[in-house]
């Protein structure tokens, strides 16, 4: 009920037995590192301890991992598109974890430099060509693009450029600016100009005419101005020759060749990626925690010949990791195990739940995780999430098939993701209830069987309640209590009733933790008026209820009412006073959310009835083709309606947590303990 | 009187509960839909997330259909009075999907930026349907003659539709905070808890209104 206990390790280590200190702590992902350089800041600290510095072998590893980091990556640009199978997607198997233990950061940083210069000797060699054919088929892609506008020019190309007396461009230049072109040209060159135009062509959602502009060399530099002012695309075509027409053909058949070229050493690389992939995810994982090791350091601070090192650890775990550090360092430690001596705030949090509580920390965490001296309402959320999940979902048959996704989710992804675990262990129990639920309510796909089969469940005894109308339990002539002027002949005021209590029921846990919280940390005044108070009134109305006196319910509303004014009063005058009589609403509205409960339970069997009816209404006034649609109907109808109300069922039962239930003792905000441990996905040590 | 046919009275009210309701839905989904469509174009593969988003200001719709076929079926049992308000209630309780459309549109847009914060935007987002349950809350109620007070089976029973109804607008002024508070908890995950607390705020008058309601079809007048 309460996050796991901290302590606070301190150790002053040899430095010589530093090294293997943090590793073992590494490996066994007890602690938490605590960040000194901020207390070493301080003069006094700094007269004995200065601060350490990552290790130096960092550096070399970031830049080892650079260099891996970009072969895997050329590795995953030449995979081809992975076809997952149906079979791998509903079973997906977590990756082959290789075995790769060494002793020091050293031997590690050798054996990555061996394996990147074995697979370097491979993969330079077709990397680099792979590359060298990508940019000349770049090259040819461009230079096709140019020549193809010239295709109706029957020219040699080899004489665009500058010759002996002429010189020769050629380019797009845009329709309306052509004969402003050829004006200019003439004037410039006094007339010794020639322009050969082709075919109007758009291009970038203009007409453009492809042109071959010869002049005489001299002018070449006023021409080039012209061109310029015009807004001429100048074609970069040099060093080639034949007709357009040639030449294109030439540049197809070269892309040809560039193109299954690519392909082969694509596949020749996709060979390598198949054999070194794996060990390469390995030793980059390898390098990624040698390197969390290395910085390591840097949270410690150091004399001349020991480090010390502070760490949290929870309670349960200090004395393991007391041993460990002491056999890591041979003795040459000494090693200290005291209470957290920092303010409640900063000392990480740790959720301590038994492991059929634990994977519902996520709803806790969702909203916030407690704060280290604060309760962990974990265990608390259980029971309430499920039952008011299955109250409002009340369906047998979408329950059982919310279990199958919940298993599919746990079992299967489970495997794999630690959140579909966690999910589906939830959206497991949520299915159940609401199996429960639905037979408690007859629900059956809504009113399938009745609509159907002509069976009815609630006149036969089989349900307890049918939300929507009477049963064969509670019926106008058999009603299950009267009271005053209400009745409660019918389903939907048995289950509003049900809701009411379930509501006021669950409010009064949360009271009661806020209050026994409370004066546990000796807050006795606050215990009495933010939850005595309400505690005292949901009593009165119990007891009221009991006995049938409506009057005792009254009074205690009002001397609650009166007590809010008071602590309004005290609080800021007779505004607040007046704000503090309007408490008793705040109060009621709580209690009323939980009628939601009811609402959504209609609100599945109403929608899944009206699915059934329009269903039943194709299958009996469409000839022939109805029966197919009515199933269609049914189908779709069902499917949204499970997923809509099994959605909403989850954040409303979410909702009634956060804020009516957490509202009464809980605030969260606590920093997450975040282990010194090695993530591997694909090694083992 | 015109209304001495009891089928005028519950085709207006199946009418309204529809119409209303699916007028709010189709606002609240369209705002939702329009930064849906922004996020998408970012980013593809957020089309599923904005489709969950989406879905939330639709519900309002539903429960007005739901609401709809209740009445059609209840036609002959019910009191007139009692489905017209039925429609009523649902129909304008049903608005209340223009502000969780606006609250969605906001979680849709922390969550494009942020994975994580997914479970909290959703929460948020569906705090202004809590009106509309309420809305048909009220009209189930009506509709199967739970409460019988001496008004329910008259022109009274009108007086809980318009209560729930009305004060379920609160809804748009809840989805206002609600989005707020959303950008709030996306900056910072420990706000979650005090803007619940913000939020919830407008839910007050929807609680008054469902108060005020029960209290009419109880019959209780001080």
């Amino acid at each position: 009920m309460r996050p796991a206990r901290m302590n606070k390790i301190r150790a002053v280590i040899l430095d010589e037995k530093m090294d293997s200190v943090i590793r073992n702590l590494h490996e066994s992902g007890l602690v938490e590192l605590y960040d000194m350089s901020a207390k070493l800041e301080s003069p006094e600290w700094r007269a004995f301890l200065a601060p350490a510095t990552s290790a130096e072998y960092t550096r070399q590893i970031a830049t080892l991992m650079i260099k891996i980091g970009r072969i895997i990556d050329l590795f995953k640009s030449v995979k081809e598109e992975e076809k997952t199978s149906i079979k791998e997607l509903l079973n997906p198997q977590p990756p082959k974890k290789k075995k790769m233990s060494f002793s020091s950061a050293e031997e590690a940083i050798s054996y990555a430099e061996k394996v990147l210069s074995d697979v370097d000797r491979e993969v330079s060699e077709p990397s680099a060509k792979l590359t060298k054919l990508e940019n000349r088929k770049n090259e040819l892609n461009l230079l096709k693009e140019q020549v193809k506008y010239l295709q109706d020019f029957d020219v040699d190309l080899k004489c665009l450029g500058v010759g002996e007396f002429v010189y020769i461009v050629s380019g797009l230049i845009s329709k309306d600016k052509l004969s402003e072109l050829e004006k200019s040209l003439d004037d410039v060159t006094d007339g010794y100009c020639e322009i050969v135009k082709g075919n109007v062509v758009v291009s970038e959602n203009e007409e453009k005419v492809p042109v071959i502009i010869a002049v005489l060399k001299e002018y070449m530099d006023n021409v080039g101005a012209e061109l310029r002012k015009l807004g001429f695309e100048r074609f970069e075509i040099s060093n080639v020759e034949g007709t357009p027409k040639e030449l294109l053909s030439k540049i197809n058949q070269e892309l040809n060749n560039i193109t299954s070229e690519i392909e082969n050493i694509t596949s020749q690389l996709r060979k390598l990626a198949e054999k070194w992939e794996e060990e390469l995810l390995a030793v980059y994982e390898v390098l990624e925690i040698e390197k969390e090791r290395g910085d390591a350091y840097s949270l410690c601070g150091r004399t001349e010949r020991t480090y010390v090192l502070e760490a949290w650890v929870p309670q349960k775990y200090a004395e393991k990791a007391k041993e460990i550090i002491e056999n890591a360092a041979d003795g040459y430690a000494f090693v200290e195990i005291a209470e957290p001596d920092e303010p409640e705030e900063k000392i990480p949090v740790l959720l301590d739940n038994p492991k059929p509580i634990k994977p519902f920390e996520i709803l806790t965490e969702m909203f916030a995780p407690p704060k280290y001296n604060e309760v962990d309402p974990t265990l608390l959320i259980v029971p309430g999430f499920l039952m008011f999940y299955g109250i409002m979902l009340t369906d047998a048959v979408y329950g059982f098939l919310l279990t199958l996704v919940g298993l599919f989710l746990w079992k299967k992804m489970g495997k794999v993701s630690e959140g579909a675990y966690n999910l589906g262990y939830i959206l497991t129990l949520a299915g159940i209830a609401t199996v429960i639920a639905g037979l408690v309510t007859g629900g059956y796909l809504g009113d399938f069987l009745y609509q159907f089969l002509g069976f009815d469940v609630y006149k036969s005894g089989l349900a307890l309640v049918n939300p929507l109308g009477e049963s064969a339990y509670i019926s106008e002539a058999n009603p299950l209590f009267k009271m005053g002027n209400i009745t409660v002949n019918n389903g939907p005021m048995a289950i509003l009733i049900f809701s009411i209590v379930v509501g006021i029921l669950h409010l009064f846990i949360g009271l009661l933790v806020g209050f026994l919280e409370n004066i546990k940390r000796g807050n006795k005044k606050d215990a009495i008026l933010n939850q005595g108070l309400w505690l005292f009134l949901i009593l009165a109305i119990v007891v009221g209820v009991a006995i049938g006196n409506l009057t005792i319910i009254g009074a205690a509303v009002v001397l609650v009412i009166l007590v809010c004014m008071a602590k309004g009063f005290m609080n800021g005058g007779i505004m607040d006073a007046l704000l503090g009589a309007m408490d008793i609403t705040g109060f009621l509205g709580n209690v009323l959310s939980y009628a939601r409960l009811l609402a959504l339970c209609l609100a599945t069997g109403g929608l899944a009835m009206a699915v059934n009816i329009m269903a039943k209404l194709l299958w009996d006034s469409v000839p022939a083709v109805g029966i197919i649609l009515a199933i269609l109907m049914l189908l779709l109808g069902h499917t949204f309606n499970f997923v809509m109300n099994g959605l909403g069922s989850f954040i409303h039962s979410l909702r009634l947590h956060y804020v009516e239930f957490f509202g009464q003792f809980y605030e969260g905000g606590g920093k997450k303990f975040t282990p010194f441990k090695a993530k591997r996905e694909f090694t083992t040590p | 009187m015109v209304f001495e046919n009891p089928l005028i009275l519950g085709a207006i009210g199946a009418g309204l509960a529809v119409g209303i309701a699916g007028l709010g839905s189709g606002i609240g989904a369209g705002i939702t839909g329009a930064s849906g469509a922004g996020v998408v174009a970012e980013d593809p593969n957020k089309f599923g997330t904005a489709i969950v988003f989406q879905a939330l200001p639709q519900t309002q719709g539903l429960y007005g259909f739901l609401v709809a076929i209740l009445i059609l079926f209840v036609f002959t049992s019910a009191p007139a009075w009692a489905m017209l308000a039925a429609g009523i209630g649902t129909g304008l309780a049903g608005l209340s999907a223009i502000g969780q459309g606006i609250a969605s549109a906001a979680g849709l847009g922390a969550v494009a930026e942020d994975d994580s914060i997914f479970g909290k935007a959703m929460v948020f987002s569906v705090l202004p349907e809590t009106q509309a349950i309420y809305g048909l809350l009220v009209a189930i109620l009506l509709l199967v003659g739970v409460f019988s007070g001496p008004g329910v089976q008259e022109i009274a029973a009108l007086g809980a539709g318009l209560a729930v109804g009305f004060a379920g607008l609160s809804g748009i002024g809840q989805g206002i905070t609600a989005a707020g508070a959303i950008g709030a908890t996306a900056r910072d995950p420990d706000a979650m808890g005090k803007g619940l607390v913000l939020a919830v705020m407008p839910e007050t008058f929807a609680i008054f209104g469902l108060l005020i309601a029960i209290l009419i079809m109880l019959g209780i007048m001080f």
